[in-house]
């Protein structure tokens, strides 16, 4: 598939929270505000963006090669888990003000399933190095398009009269589901 | 801190520390698999597999684990009984295993095994743990059941792939698709808020 | 034991334990995956080629393999085709069955497919798409029919029946098919399919 067009599926059609049901812990949790909505999903991206390009050097070049594959499962989980670690540990040293803006997210990441259904979901569709690579940005960034809509609607429904057994998490869900009929009209545009 | 009695340990997964409608974990699968009741069931027997034997293990070896590596423990014995089922379902149930898809995988993110292990099986005896394994287990199960009844129901008419609503009865697509399941779980965490509510009231 | 080396052995320990284990159920589920992988394309292929007693691979291309259907005998009934194509919503994986010299399409089966339930799902439908599949006339392109007919009977031995509703994953398959058939002519022609005979011989 042609990279332009892996990018905008994995951003429109086949959005991670929309269609995979991916991250939708953060994605409940950390969409009540627009900025932290925003940090979360470049927080987000960021670590997809390295998974993408460790977990396929860690597939293709150690596991396939001597037939371990069964081990995907538990050498992807390790190497998020230690990926995020180092990713902290960095931003903390590299950058403070960066950290403070998206430290806080980055220990949540590691269950997030949106990580390790990347790093899956790449194994499984077979991509490429660079096909790899332009999928994790792109799915991060529909992660991120996806949560900071959520937060944007979500802050105008604090004002809104919503019955009180649908508040917080019934209400969002609700709305999610509207949101993903809305991203399925993006079907049909990958050629 | 009175101790639960066993029986309470159990119960209490199935609705009031129910991992899905109370506590809003493990939401991914449930609203990825539960398109068809079978699928529902298989992802909940799956992950309760996984549940059941990592707090079983975790519960075990926790006085052996120092603190600082605890969570990567833990990670390592769930990855390793989610990829026991993962292969032990694409050996022999190849039809389900592709349409469960890189779910089954994902059951090692799955917060609730990982919050178990956690919040109980590090600091309880192996008893109570399998009992609180057992318990969530079957409250996720439960949650996979209701919603993939109705999402199944609903969007094709079937039920476990038997037509049980007539010709007369037009299905709802948007129940097999994503914004069905949103829907669907949305409005069932309001009824379990009100179910909640209306209880309470009572017993005040 | 200090904290430092306490935490090493733990770490190295459970590791080791779990690979341990996980190599034992590799061994005892490996095969049993594989044979289900190999027969769900030989019941494919048993499928688009009647009669295909053995089979074996010609050609494999990116997103196409070519089996060759045999009789009892070891006469060659045919070529099935194993091709993947983007649909609507996402990859659709396709087999069909053609002639040895590819001029007769015997029939399609489509093996995996995420389009949408109840409209390009039907894809997988004999009724209502894949019956107007069977023995088409692929000299030319095939083309697809809309608004859709009722029966294959209406339809030339040139058309396939589209499913109201789902026209644009009607056509992806549609372009899966013509593709492939034209990939598959042009190996034909350049001797790629013919090489496995000759080191036979």
């Amino acid at each position: 598939m042609d990279l332009l067009m892996l990018f905008i599926t994995a951003v429109f059609v086949q959005n991670y929270v929309l269609y995979y049901f991916l991250g939708i812990c953060p994605f409940l949790g950390v969409s009540k505000k627009i900025d932290s909505a925003v940090s979360m999903g470049l927080a987000v991206t960021f670590v997809m963006t390295i998974t993408a390009v460790v977990s396929w050097i860690i597939n293709h070049w150690i596991l396939i090669p001597y037939r371990l594959d069964y081990l995907q499962i538990v050498a992807f989980i390790l190497v998020i888990a230690s990926l995020v670690q180092l990713v902290e540990m960095f931003i903390r040293k590299i950058s403070p003000p960066l950290y403070q803006a998206l430290g806080i997210y980055l220990p949540l990441i590691t269950t997030n399933c949106a990580i390790m259904g990347l790093a899956l979901l790449a194994a499984l569709k077979n991509f490429s190095f660079i096909q790899t690579v332009i999928y994790g940005v792109g799915s991060g960034l529909g992660f991120t398009l996806a949560i900071v809509l959520m937060a944007g609607i979500r802050e105008q429904l604090d004002l809104a009269d919503v019955p009180k057994p649908l508040k917080g998490a019934g209400i969002a869900l609700i709305v999610a589901g509207i949101m993903a009929l809305a991203f399925t009209g993006f079907s049909g545009m990958i050629t | 801190m009175p101790t639960k009695s066993l029986s309470a340990e159990y119960l209490k997964g199935l609705w009031d520390e129910n991992p899905v409608f109370r506590q809003l974990l493990g939401m991914c699968p449930v609203l990825a698999v539960t398109n068809a009741v079978i699928n529902g069931i298989a992802m909940g027997l799956a992950a309760s597999f996984v549940l059941i034997f990592s707090s079983l293990v975790v519960s075990s070896i926790k006085k052996l684990i120092p603190n600082q590596v605890r969570i990567a423990t833990y990670i390592v014995v769930i990855a390793t009984f989610v990829t026991m089922a993962d292969r032990f379902m694409a050996a022999f149930f190849p039809p389900i295993s592709k349409a469960l898809g890189p779910y089954v995988p994902l059951i090692v993110v799955n917060c609730i095994i990982l919050g178990r292990q956690e919040a109980f099986s590090s600091r309880n005896s192996v008893g109570r743990s399998l009992i609180d394994a057992l318990g969530m287990s079957t409250g996720f199960i439960l949650a996979l059941l209701i919603l993939s009844s109705i999402r199944e129901l609903l969007g094709a008419g079937t039920f476990l792939g038997y037509q049980v609503l007539g010709p007369w009865f037009k299905p709802w697509i948007i129940m097999i698709l994503p914004a069905g399941a949103f829907l669907t779980l949305g409005i069932l965490l309001g009824i379990a808020l009100v179910i909640e509510q209306k209880t309470k009231g009572r017993t005040v | 034991m200090s904290l430092n080396l306490r935490m090493i052995v733990v770490l190295t320990a459970v590791g080791l334990i779990a690979g341990g284990l996980l190599s034992v159920v590799n061994i005892l589920t490996a095969e049993r995956i594989e044979l289900n992988r190999l027969r769900e394309i030989e019941e494919a292929i048993t499928q688009v080629v009647p009669g295909t007693v053995t089979s074996e691979i010609r050609h494999e291309e990116e997103n196409l393999i070519v089996y060759s259907g045999k009789d009892a005998a070891g006469k060659e009934l045919g070529y099935a085709v194993y091709a993947s194509g983007t649909g609507f919503q996402d990859i659709i994986k396709i087999m069909f069955g053609t002639d040895p010299s590819v001029e007769k399409l015997y029939s399609l089966t489509v093996l995996e497919q995420k389009e949408t339930p109840g409209l390009g799902a039907k894809i997988t439908d004999r009724n209502a798409f894949l019956e107007y599949w069977e023995n088409k006339d692929v000299r030319q392109p095939l083309t697809l029919r809309k608004p859709a007919v009722a029966s294959p009977q209406d339809l030339s031995a040139t058309e396939v029946n589209t499913i109201t509703g789902a026209t644009i994953s009607s056509q992806k398959v549609l372009d899966t098919v013509n593709l492939s058939l034209e990939r598959l002519r042009r190996a034909l022609q350049e001797g790629i399919l013919e090489k496995e005979d000759q080191d036979a011989d």
